[in-house]
Protein backbone atom coordinates (compact mmCIF):
# COMPACT_ATOMS: atom_id res chain seq x y z
CA UNK A 1 0.00 0.00 0.00
CA UNK A 2 1.55 3.65 -0.89
CA UNK A 3 1.79 5.60 1.99
CA UNK A 4 0.19 9.39 1.92
CA UNK A 5 1.50 10.43 5.26
CA UNK A 6 4.25 9.73 7.20
CA UNK A 7 4.46 11.28 10.69
CA UNK A 8 7.82 10.04 13.00
CA UNK A 9 7.98 11.47 16.68
CA UNK A 10 5.74 14.67 16.35
CA UNK A 11 5.92 15.95 19.58
CA UNK A 12 4.63 19.91 20.42
CA UNK A 13 4.41 21.43 23.98
CA UNK A 14 2.26 24.43 25.20
CA UNK A 15 4.04 25.90 28.19
CA UNK A 16 4.44 22.96 30.55
CA UNK A 17 1.56 21.04 28.79
CA UNK A 18 2.83 18.41 26.37
CA UNK A 19 0.06 18.25 23.78
CA UNK A 20 1.21 15.73 21.47
CA UNK A 21 4.26 13.20 22.49
CA UNK A 22 6.69 11.24 19.45
CA UNK A 23 3.58 10.86 17.44
CA UNK A 24 3.74 8.20 14.82
CA UNK A 25 1.70 6.80 12.28
CA UNK A 26 1.32 5.92 8.90
CA UNK A 27 -1.60 6.23 6.52
CA UNK A 28 -2.00 4.83 3.35
CA UNK A 29 -4.32 6.01 0.26
CA UNK A 30 -7.86 5.33 0.31
CA UNK A 31 -7.78 5.07 4.22
CA UNK A 32 -10.36 6.86 5.97
CA UNK A 33 -8.26 6.95 9.20
CA UNK A 34 -9.87 8.26 12.21
CA UNK A 35 -8.21 10.22 15.15
CA UNK A 36 -10.26 9.40 18.27
CA UNK A 37 -9.88 10.81 21.46
CA UNK A 38 -11.22 12.75 24.18
CA UNK A 39 -11.23 16.65 23.90
CA UNK A 40 -7.38 17.55 24.77
CA UNK A 41 -6.08 14.94 24.16
CA UNK A 42 -3.90 16.09 20.64
CA UNK A 43 -5.86 15.97 17.67
CA UNK A 44 -6.04 18.99 16.63
CA UNK A 45 -2.81 20.21 17.58
CA UNK A 46 -1.85 17.25 14.90
CA UNK A 47 -3.61 18.48 12.61
CA UNK A 48 -2.36 21.86 12.67
CA UNK A 49 1.18 20.85 12.94
CA UNK A 50 0.26 18.47 9.46
CA UNK A 51 -1.28 21.44 7.35
CA UNK A 52 1.37 23.75 8.46
CA UNK A 53 -0.16 26.45 10.80
CA UNK A 54 1.16 24.94 14.17
CA UNK A 55 4.99 24.75 14.48
CA UNK A 56 5.71 21.47 16.07
CA UNK A 57 8.70 21.17 18.65
CA UNK A 58 10.50 17.91 17.67
CA UNK A 59 9.87 15.03 14.70
CA UNK A 60 8.69 15.42 11.11
CA UNK A 61 6.21 14.67 8.72
CA UNK A 62 5.77 14.05 4.63
CA UNK A 63 3.10 14.30 2.15
CA UNK A 64 3.29 11.97 -0.46
CA UNK A 65 6.92 11.37 0.55
CA UNK A 66 8.37 14.55 -0.23
CA UNK A 67 9.31 17.68 2.62
CA UNK A 68 6.05 19.28 3.73
CA UNK A 69 5.07 22.70 1.50
CA UNK A 70 2.60 24.71 0.58
CA UNK A 71 2.16 22.90 -2.42
CA UNK A 72 0.85 19.65 -1.05
CA UNK A 73 -1.77 22.05 0.95
CA UNK A 74 -2.82 23.20 -1.75
CA UNK A 75 -3.91 19.36 -3.11
CA UNK A 76 -5.22 18.83 0.53
CA UNK A 77 -8.77 19.74 1.41
CA UNK A 78 -9.31 20.78 5.06
CA UNK A 79 -12.15 21.42 7.32
CA UNK A 80 -10.49 22.53 10.42
CA UNK A 81 -12.87 23.27 13.88
CA UNK A 82 -14.85 25.93 12.97
CA UNK A 83 -15.24 27.30 9.15
CA UNK A 84 -13.20 30.70 8.32
CA UNK A 85 -14.66 32.47 5.94
CA UNK A 86 -15.01 36.78 5.17
CA UNK A 87 -18.58 37.71 6.62
CA UNK A 88 -18.89 40.49 4.48
CA UNK A 89 -18.27 38.11 1.49
CA UNK A 90 -20.73 36.15 -0.12
CA UNK A 91 -20.37 32.31 -0.79
CA UNK A 92 -19.12 32.64 -4.09
CA UNK A 93 -16.89 35.65 -3.60
CA UNK A 94 -15.11 33.44 -0.68
CA UNK A 95 -14.75 30.69 -2.89
CA UNK A 96 -13.03 32.27 -5.16
CA UNK A 97 -10.53 33.71 -2.90
CA UNK A 98 -10.22 29.80 -1.82
CA UNK A 99 -9.78 28.99 -5.69
CA UNK A 100 -7.37 31.55 -6.40
CA UNK A 101 -5.12 30.65 -3.04
CA UNK A 102 -5.40 26.59 -4.59
CA UNK A 103 -4.43 27.91 -7.55
CA UNK A 104 -7.83 26.19 -9.03
CA UNK A 105 -9.97 27.37 -11.77
CA UNK A 106 -12.57 29.29 -10.27
CA UNK A 107 -15.42 27.14 -12.70
CA UNK A 108 -15.26 24.94 -9.96
CA UNK A 109 -17.36 27.31 -7.57
CA UNK A 110 -20.85 26.18 -8.53
CA UNK A 111 -20.30 22.80 -8.67
CA UNK A 112 -19.09 22.11 -5.31
CA UNK A 113 -22.07 24.49 -4.16
CA UNK A 114 -24.08 22.38 -5.73
CA UNK A 115 -22.81 19.42 -4.15
CA UNK A 116 -22.90 20.66 -0.14
CA UNK A 117 -26.80 21.65 -1.54
CA UNK A 118 -26.23 25.92 -1.18
CA UNK A 119 -26.12 26.68 -4.97
CA UNK A 120 -29.27 28.68 -4.16
CA UNK A 121 -27.44 31.07 -1.47
CA UNK A 122 -24.29 31.37 -3.36
CA UNK A 123 -24.85 35.68 -3.53
CA UNK A 124 -25.69 35.49 0.74
CA UNK A 125 -23.28 36.98 2.36
CA UNK A 126 -21.23 34.37 4.39
CA UNK A 127 -22.69 36.01 7.96
CA UNK A 128 -26.02 35.52 7.03
CA UNK A 129 -25.77 31.75 6.88
CA UNK A 130 -26.69 29.43 10.14
CA UNK A 131 -24.26 27.22 11.40
CA UNK A 132 -24.80 24.14 9.42
CA UNK A 133 -24.69 26.10 6.14
CA UNK A 134 -21.50 27.15 7.63
CA UNK A 135 -20.56 24.07 7.94
CA UNK A 136 -21.39 23.43 4.66
CA UNK A 137 -19.62 26.26 2.72
CA UNK A 138 -16.64 24.65 4.62
CA UNK A 139 -17.10 21.45 2.77
CA UNK A 140 -17.45 23.00 -0.74
CA UNK A 141 -14.18 24.63 -0.12
CA UNK A 142 -12.57 21.57 0.91
CA UNK A 143 -13.46 20.05 -2.36
CA UNK A 144 -12.26 22.63 -4.38
CA UNK A 145 -9.73 21.24 -7.30
CA UNK A 146 -10.76 17.65 -6.60
CA UNK A 147 -7.89 16.94 -3.87
CA UNK A 148 -7.03 13.19 -3.53
CA UNK A 149 -6.74 13.88 0.75
CA UNK A 150 -9.21 15.27 3.18
CA UNK A 151 -8.57 16.47 6.48
CA UNK A 152 -11.47 17.03 8.46
CA UNK A 153 -11.32 18.17 12.06
CA UNK A 154 -14.80 17.48 14.18
CA UNK A 155 -16.58 17.65 11.16
CA UNK A 156 -20.34 17.51 12.45
CA UNK A 157 -19.24 19.80 15.38
CA UNK A 158 -22.27 21.94 16.55
CA UNK A 159 -24.39 21.19 13.98
CA UNK A 160 -28.19 19.50 14.32
CA UNK A 161 -28.92 15.40 13.64
CA UNK A 162 -29.92 16.34 10.61
CA UNK A 163 -26.95 18.44 9.95
CA UNK A 164 -24.77 15.71 10.88
CA UNK A 165 -26.41 13.53 8.68
CA UNK A 166 -26.05 15.16 5.70
CA UNK A 167 -22.03 15.73 6.51
CA UNK A 168 -22.11 11.67 6.98
CA UNK A 169 -23.59 11.50 4.09
CA UNK A 170 -21.25 13.15 2.39
CA UNK A 171 -17.90 11.73 3.39
CA UNK A 172 -19.54 8.37 3.16
CA UNK A 173 -19.59 9.55 -0.71
CA UNK A 174 -16.35 11.02 -0.97
CA UNK A 175 -14.98 7.62 1.08
CA UNK A 176 -16.57 5.53 -2.12
CA UNK A 177 -14.47 7.64 -4.98
CA UNK A 178 -11.43 5.92 -3.20
CA UNK A 179 -9.98 9.40 -1.67
CA UNK A 180 -8.11 9.25 1.49
CA UNK A 181 -9.73 10.79 4.47
CA UNK A 182 -7.77 12.12 7.45
CA UNK A 183 -10.74 12.62 10.24
CA UNK A 184 -10.05 13.74 14.07
CA UNK A 185 -13.37 13.68 16.19
CA UNK A 186 -14.56 12.86 19.61
CA UNK A 187 -17.48 10.96 18.93
CA UNK A 188 -16.80 7.50 18.91
CA UNK A 189 -20.42 6.91 16.60
CA UNK A 190 -19.07 9.02 13.97
CA UNK A 191 -15.42 7.05 13.29
CA UNK A 192 -17.42 3.88 13.90
CA UNK A 193 -19.90 4.94 11.12
CA UNK A 194 -17.22 6.19 8.42
CA UNK A 195 -13.93 4.70 9.26
CA UNK A 196 -11.95 2.15 7.92
CA UNK A 197 -8.74 2.80 10.52
CA UNK A 198 -8.73 4.28 13.86
CA UNK A 199 -6.02 5.56 16.63
CA UNK A 200 -6.75 6.44 19.59
CA UNK A 201 -5.01 9.05 21.51
CA UNK A 202 -5.04 10.44 25.40
CA UNK A 203 -2.76 13.58 26.50
CA UNK A 204 -1.07 13.45 23.31
CA UNK A 205 -0.01 10.08 23.29
CA UNK A 206 -0.75 7.39 20.65
CA UNK A 207 -2.14 4.76 22.89
CA UNK A 208 -3.30 2.32 20.37
CA UNK A 209 -3.74 2.30 15.79
CA UNK A 210 -4.83 0.25 13.38
CA UNK A 211 -7.98 -0.98 11.36
CA UNK A 212 -10.84 -0.38 13.30
CA UNK A 213 -12.71 -3.53 14.16
CA UNK A 214 -9.28 -5.24 15.76
CA UNK A 215 -8.85 -1.91 17.49
CA UNK A 216 -12.18 -0.82 18.50
CA UNK A 217 -13.20 -5.33 18.89
CA UNK A 218 -16.23 -4.16 17.61
CA UNK A 219 -17.34 -7.99 16.79
CA UNK A 220 -21.21 -8.53 18.02
CA UNK A 221 -21.83 -10.62 21.13
CA UNK A 222 -24.37 -13.60 21.40
CA UNK A 223 -26.00 -13.80 25.08
CA UNK A 224 -27.92 -17.37 25.47
CA UNK A 225 -30.09 -18.61 28.71
CA UNK A 226 -30.82 -21.92 29.71
CA UNK A 227 -32.53 -23.38 33.03
CA UNK A 228 -29.62 -25.17 33.27
CA UNK A 229 -26.85 -22.36 33.60
CA UNK A 230 -23.69 -24.69 34.36
CA UNK A 231 -24.53 -27.43 31.77
CA UNK A 232 -24.73 -24.58 29.27
CA UNK A 233 -21.30 -22.84 29.83
CA UNK A 234 -20.01 -26.41 30.11
CA UNK A 235 -21.02 -27.11 27.12
CA UNK A 236 -20.72 -24.43 25.11
CA UNK A 237 -16.36 -24.23 26.12
CA UNK A 238 -17.10 -27.45 23.59
CA UNK A 239 -18.27 -26.23 20.55
CA UNK A 240 -15.87 -25.35 18.02
CA UNK A 241 -15.30 -21.62 17.09
CA UNK A 242 -17.01 -20.26 20.52
CA UNK A 243 -14.86 -17.86 22.71
CA UNK A 244 -14.76 -15.14 25.54
CA UNK A 245 -17.69 -16.64 27.59
CA UNK A 246 -18.70 -14.33 30.03
CA UNK A 247 -21.51 -14.68 32.82
CA UNK A 248 -23.26 -11.71 32.93
CA UNK A 249 -26.02 -12.24 35.62
CA UNK A 250 -28.00 -15.23 35.00
CA UNK A 251 -27.05 -14.91 31.12
CA UNK A 252 -24.01 -16.21 29.32
CA UNK A 253 -22.26 -13.85 26.66
CA UNK A 254 -19.99 -15.20 24.25
CA UNK A 255 -18.15 -14.27 20.86
CA UNK A 256 -18.46 -16.54 17.62
CA UNK A 257 -15.70 -17.10 15.17
CA UNK A 258 -16.00 -15.55 11.78
CA UNK A 259 -18.21 -17.64 9.75
CA UNK A 260 -20.52 -18.83 12.38
CA UNK A 261 -23.44 -17.67 13.08
CA UNK A 262 -26.58 -18.04 16.06
CA UNK A 263 -28.35 -20.41 14.15
CA UNK A 264 -25.05 -22.99 13.68
CA UNK A 265 -24.86 -22.56 17.61
CA UNK A 266 -28.53 -22.99 18.45
CA UNK A 267 -28.13 -26.29 16.81
CA UNK A 268 -24.97 -27.00 18.05
CA UNK A 269 -26.67 -27.03 21.15
CA UNK A 270 -29.62 -28.47 20.68
CA UNK A 271 -27.69 -31.82 19.30
CA UNK A 272 -26.24 -32.27 22.47
CA UNK A 273 -28.96 -32.09 24.81
CA UNK A 274 -29.35 -28.25 25.88
CA UNK A 275 -32.48 -26.42 25.13
CA UNK A 276 -31.85 -22.59 24.92
CA UNK A 277 -34.84 -20.32 27.08
CA UNK A 278 -33.06 -17.24 25.12
CA UNK A 279 -31.26 -16.55 22.47
CA UNK A 280 -30.10 -12.68 21.01
CA UNK A 281 -27.47 -10.99 19.59
CA UNK A 282 -25.84 -7.74 21.07
CA UNK A 283 -24.11 -4.80 19.01
CA UNK A 284 -20.70 -4.80 20.81
CA UNK A 285 -21.00 -1.83 23.12
CA UNK A 286 -18.10 0.93 21.30
CA UNK A 287 -18.73 2.75 24.21
CA UNK A 288 -17.48 0.85 26.69
CA UNK A 289 -14.66 -0.74 24.64
CA UNK A 290 -13.49 3.12 24.02
CA UNK A 291 -13.93 4.39 27.64
CA UNK A 292 -11.80 1.29 28.51
CA UNK A 293 -8.92 2.07 26.29
CA UNK A 294 -8.63 5.95 27.03
CA UNK A 295 -8.91 4.96 31.22
CA UNK B 1 3.16 37.67 -6.83
CA UNK B 2 0.54 39.98 -8.67
CA UNK B 3 -1.94 36.87 -8.05
CA UNK B 4 -1.39 37.48 -4.27
CA UNK B 5 -2.78 41.37 -4.94
CA UNK B 6 -5.55 40.25 -7.26
CA UNK B 7 -6.72 37.95 -4.17
CA UNK B 8 -6.42 41.22 -1.80
CA UNK B 9 -8.26 42.66 -4.02
CA UNK B 10 -10.99 40.43 -4.32
CA UNK B 11 -11.06 40.73 -0.12
CA UNK B 12 -11.22 44.43 -0.41
CA UNK B 13 -13.64 45.95 -3.12
CA UNK B 14 -16.39 44.21 -1.33
CA UNK B 15 -15.21 45.78 2.32
CA UNK B 16 -17.22 49.03 2.82
CA UNK B 17 -14.19 50.48 5.67
CA UNK B 18 -11.84 49.94 2.64
CA UNK B 19 -14.46 52.77 0.74
CA UNK B 20 -15.08 55.16 3.83
CA UNK B 21 -11.61 55.75 4.72
CA UNK B 22 -10.55 55.86 1.16
CA UNK B 23 -13.66 58.35 0.91
CA UNK B 24 -12.42 60.67 3.68
CA UNK B 25 -8.54 61.14 2.55
CA UNK B 26 -9.67 61.75 -0.92
CA UNK B 27 -12.13 64.64 -0.01
CA UNK B 28 -10.71 65.91 2.94
CA UNK B 29 -6.56 66.48 1.92
CA UNK B 30 -7.78 68.90 -0.88
CA UNK B 31 -10.40 70.52 1.32
CA UNK B 32 -7.70 70.68 4.29
CA UNK B 33 -5.27 72.39 1.80
CA UNK B 34 -7.56 74.77 0.41
CA UNK B 35 -8.76 75.97 3.65
CA UNK B 36 -5.12 76.23 4.93
CA UNK B 37 -4.42 79.11 1.93
CA UNK B 38 -7.76 80.91 2.77
CA UNK B 39 -7.34 81.16 6.55
CA UNK B 40 -3.46 81.84 6.49
CA UNK B 41 -2.09 81.08 9.90
CA UNK B 42 0.26 83.03 11.03
CA UNK B 43 2.54 80.30 12.83
CA UNK B 44 2.71 78.73 9.82
CA UNK B 45 5.96 79.00 8.00
CA UNK B 46 4.26 78.59 4.94
CA UNK B 47 4.36 80.73 2.31
CA UNK B 48 0.61 81.68 1.69
CA UNK B 49 1.04 83.63 -1.42
CA UNK B 50 3.25 80.88 -3.34
CA UNK B 51 1.17 78.00 -1.78
CA UNK B 52 -1.00 76.81 -4.27
CA UNK B 53 1.82 77.73 -7.12
CA UNK B 54 4.57 75.27 -8.90
CA UNK B 55 6.74 74.18 -7.48
CA UNK B 56 5.98 74.94 -3.95
CA UNK B 57 2.17 73.60 -3.97
CA UNK B 58 3.78 70.06 -4.12
CA UNK B 59 6.06 70.23 -0.55
CA UNK B 60 2.71 71.83 0.44
CA UNK B 61 0.14 69.02 -0.72
CA UNK B 62 2.34 66.09 1.01
CA UNK B 63 3.11 68.30 4.05
CA UNK B 64 -1.02 68.39 4.62
CA UNK B 65 -1.59 64.74 3.32
CA UNK B 66 1.04 63.23 5.59
CA UNK B 67 -1.51 63.92 8.44
CA UNK B 68 -4.05 61.58 6.90
CA UNK B 69 -1.46 59.02 6.57
CA UNK B 70 -2.40 57.64 9.98
CA UNK B 71 -6.17 57.22 8.45
CA UNK B 72 -4.35 55.18 5.59
CA UNK B 73 -2.51 52.88 8.48
CA UNK B 74 -4.93 52.16 10.18
CA UNK B 75 -7.12 50.94 7.63
CA UNK B 76 -4.20 48.55 6.96
CA UNK B 77 -4.24 47.57 10.47
CA UNK B 78 -7.55 46.87 10.34
CA UNK B 79 -7.43 44.56 7.22
CA UNK B 80 -4.54 42.94 8.97
CA UNK B 81 -6.13 42.37 11.84
CA UNK B 82 -9.29 40.86 10.20
CA UNK B 83 -7.68 38.19 9.08
CA UNK B 84 -6.32 37.23 12.46
CA UNK B 85 -10.06 37.57 13.84
CA UNK B 86 -11.84 35.62 10.82
CA UNK B 87 -9.29 33.72 10.91
CA UNK B 88 -8.86 33.64 7.24
CA UNK B 89 -4.87 33.89 7.62
CA UNK B 90 -4.78 30.27 9.08
CA UNK B 91 -7.56 29.22 6.48
CA UNK B 92 -4.89 30.45 3.91
CA UNK B 93 -2.12 28.95 4.80
CA UNK B 94 -4.06 25.66 5.76
CA UNK B 95 -5.61 26.05 1.99
CA UNK B 96 -1.47 26.20 0.43
CA UNK B 97 -0.30 30.13 1.30
CA UNK B 98 2.98 30.31 2.87
CA UNK B 99 3.56 32.34 5.64
CA UNK B 100 5.77 34.22 3.19
CA UNK B 101 3.19 34.81 1.14
CA UNK B 102 1.14 36.61 3.74
CA UNK B 103 3.52 39.57 4.79
CA UNK B 104 4.32 39.77 0.62
CA UNK B 105 0.45 40.14 -0.06
CA UNK B 106 -0.06 43.04 3.17
CA UNK B 107 3.44 44.94 1.70
CA UNK B 108 2.24 44.58 -1.70
CA UNK B 109 -1.41 46.11 -0.41
CA UNK B 110 0.12 48.59 1.35
CA UNK B 111 2.76 49.57 -1.37
CA UNK B 112 -0.70 50.01 -3.67
CA UNK B 113 -2.30 51.87 -1.11
CA UNK B 114 0.59 54.36 -1.44
CA UNK B 115 0.70 54.66 -5.00
CA UNK B 116 -2.92 55.57 -5.12
CA UNK B 117 -2.97 58.40 -2.43
CA UNK B 118 0.43 59.72 -4.58
CA UNK B 119 -1.20 59.35 -8.01
CA UNK B 120 -4.15 61.64 -6.16
CA UNK B 121 -1.80 63.50 -4.35
CA UNK B 122 -0.40 64.31 -8.28
CA UNK B 123 -4.20 64.96 -9.77
CA UNK B 124 -4.98 67.38 -6.69
CA UNK B 125 -1.50 68.90 -7.06
CA UNK B 126 -1.79 69.61 -10.64
CA UNK B 127 -4.98 70.71 -10.52
CA UNK B 128 -3.99 73.60 -7.39
CA UNK B 129 -0.67 74.06 -9.38
CA UNK B 130 -2.58 74.69 -12.81
CA UNK B 131 -4.99 77.30 -11.71
CA UNK B 132 -2.38 79.44 -9.55
CA UNK B 133 0.30 79.27 -12.13
CA UNK B 134 3.82 79.97 -10.80
CA UNK B 135 7.18 80.52 -12.50
CA UNK B 136 8.53 76.72 -12.35
CA UNK B 137 7.55 73.65 -14.81
CA UNK B 138 5.15 71.55 -12.94
CA UNK B 139 8.01 68.86 -12.55
CA UNK B 140 10.51 70.81 -10.44
CA UNK B 141 10.52 69.07 -7.11
CA UNK B 142 7.64 66.75 -7.50
CA UNK B 143 10.45 64.69 -5.74
CA UNK B 144 8.00 65.28 -2.82
CA UNK B 145 5.54 63.03 -3.99
CA UNK B 146 7.73 60.17 -4.06
CA UNK B 147 8.78 61.05 -0.73
CA UNK B 148 5.81 61.15 0.51
CA UNK B 149 5.00 57.45 -1.10
CA UNK B 150 7.76 56.25 1.13
CA UNK B 151 6.65 58.13 3.94
CA UNK B 152 3.29 56.44 3.59
CA UNK B 153 4.71 53.17 3.46
CA UNK B 154 6.82 53.98 6.04
CA UNK B 155 3.47 54.65 8.48
CA UNK B 156 1.80 51.32 6.87
CA UNK B 157 5.25 49.31 8.02
CA UNK B 158 4.93 50.64 11.42
CA UNK B 159 0.98 49.56 11.65
CA UNK B 160 1.99 45.71 9.79
CA UNK B 161 4.33 45.34 12.73
CA UNK B 162 1.84 46.05 15.17
CA UNK B 163 -1.03 44.30 13.68
CA UNK B 164 1.09 41.12 13.52
CA UNK B 165 2.45 41.63 16.89
CA UNK B 166 -0.89 42.20 19.04
CA UNK B 167 -3.43 40.84 16.49
CA UNK B 168 -6.59 42.81 17.35
CA UNK B 169 -7.73 46.14 15.88
CA UNK B 170 -8.93 48.30 18.77
CA UNK B 171 -5.53 47.07 20.49
CA UNK B 172 -2.89 47.39 17.27
CA UNK B 173 -4.58 50.50 16.15
CA UNK B 174 -4.41 52.39 19.66
CA UNK B 175 -0.78 51.17 19.86
CA UNK B 176 0.35 52.46 16.78
CA UNK B 177 -0.91 56.00 17.36
CA UNK B 178 0.53 55.71 20.96
CA UNK B 179 3.94 54.69 19.72
CA UNK B 180 4.19 57.73 17.67
CA UNK B 181 3.22 59.79 20.61
CA UNK B 182 5.68 57.73 22.99
CA UNK B 183 8.88 57.92 20.58
CA UNK B 184 8.31 61.51 20.99
CA UNK B 185 8.47 62.07 24.12
CA UNK B 186 11.40 59.40 24.24
CA UNK B 187 13.56 61.50 22.22
CA UNK B 188 13.01 64.74 24.15
CA UNK B 189 14.97 62.48 27.00
CA UNK B 190 17.85 61.70 24.73
CA UNK B 191 20.50 64.47 23.44
CA UNK B 192 18.90 65.60 19.79
CA UNK B 193 22.18 64.27 17.09
CA UNK B 194 20.64 60.99 18.51
CA UNK B 195 16.57 61.80 18.75
CA UNK B 196 16.92 62.59 14.69
CA UNK B 197 17.68 58.99 13.88
CA UNK B 198 14.74 57.59 16.21
CA UNK B 199 12.43 55.69 13.24
CA UNK B 200 9.33 58.20 13.57
CA UNK B 201 10.87 61.40 13.54
CA UNK B 202 12.78 59.72 10.32
CA UNK B 203 9.59 58.88 8.81
CA UNK B 204 7.51 62.18 9.85
CA UNK B 205 10.69 64.30 8.51
CA UNK B 206 9.59 63.06 4.92
CA UNK B 207 7.49 65.84 4.37
CA UNK B 208 9.54 68.58 5.63
CA UNK B 209 7.70 71.69 7.27
CA UNK B 210 7.35 73.60 4.20
CA UNK B 211 8.83 76.97 4.88
CA UNK B 212 9.73 80.35 2.61
CA UNK B 213 12.97 80.04 3.17
CA UNK B 214 13.38 76.54 1.56
CA UNK B 215 13.72 73.37 2.91
CA UNK B 216 14.31 73.52 6.65
CA UNK B 217 13.85 70.71 9.04
CA UNK B 218 12.19 71.45 12.40
CA UNK B 219 11.60 69.37 15.11
CA UNK B 220 8.43 69.80 17.50
CA UNK B 221 9.01 72.31 19.28
CA UNK B 222 9.59 74.29 16.17
CA UNK B 223 13.04 74.80 17.27
CA UNK B 224 15.58 74.11 13.69
CA UNK B 225 18.06 71.42 14.18
CA UNK B 226 21.14 70.87 12.64
CA UNK B 227 19.18 68.79 10.13
CA UNK B 228 20.04 65.68 8.07
CA UNK B 229 19.97 66.04 4.42
CA UNK B 230 16.60 65.08 3.04
CA UNK B 231 18.15 62.39 0.78
CA UNK B 232 19.36 60.85 3.95
CA UNK B 233 16.78 60.75 5.73
CA UNK B 234 15.23 58.78 2.41
CA UNK B 235 17.60 56.63 2.78
CA UNK B 236 17.29 55.80 6.45
CA UNK B 237 13.67 55.72 6.25
CA UNK B 238 13.61 52.64 3.31
CA UNK B 239 16.06 50.96 5.63
CA UNK B 240 13.61 51.37 8.71
CA UNK B 241 10.78 50.01 6.46
CA UNK B 242 12.84 46.82 4.99
CA UNK B 243 13.59 46.15 8.87
CA UNK B 244 9.81 46.39 9.77
CA UNK B 245 9.06 43.68 7.13
CA UNK B 246 11.69 41.84 8.15
CA UNK B 247 10.72 42.17 11.75
CA UNK B 248 7.04 41.16 10.99
CA UNK B 249 8.16 38.08 8.84
CA UNK B 250 10.18 36.73 11.78
CA UNK B 251 7.48 37.53 14.33
CA UNK B 252 5.14 35.55 12.05
CA UNK B 253 7.13 32.96 11.44
CA UNK B 254 8.14 32.13 15.36
CA UNK B 255 4.26 32.08 16.05
CA UNK B 256 1.41 29.29 15.68
CA UNK B 257 -1.83 30.33 13.88
CA UNK B 258 -4.34 29.79 16.10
Amino acid sequence: MEAILNINGLSKRYGKVKALNNLSLQINRGDIYGILGPNGSGKTTTLGILLGVLNADSGSYSWNGKAPSKYDRKNIGSLIETPNFYPYLTARQNLSIVCKVKEVDESEVDSVLSIVDLINRADSKFKTFSLGMKQRLAIASALLGNPETLVLDEPTNGLDPQGIAEIRTIILDLAKEGKTIIMASHILDEVEKTCTHVAVLKLGNLLTYGPIQSVLNNQEQIVVASENLDGLKLTLSQIDGVSNIQQVGNKLSLMLATGKDSSYLNKSLFDKGIILSEISIQKPDLEANFLELIK
Amino acid sequence: MLDLLKIEYKKLIPYSTFWVIFGLFFLFTPIVFYGFGQVKIDAFPIDFATMYKFPNVWNNITYIASWFNLLIGMLLVILICNEFSFKTYRQQVIDGHSKADFIISKILLMSSFSLLSTLYLFIIGFFFGSFSGGEAPFLTDIKYLLIYFIQSLGYMSLGLIMAVLIRSSALSIILFICSIFVESIIRLLVPDNLAQFFPMKIISNLTPFPSPGGVQVANMNGVITEAISLNTTLIIAIIYIFSFWGISYVILTKKDIN
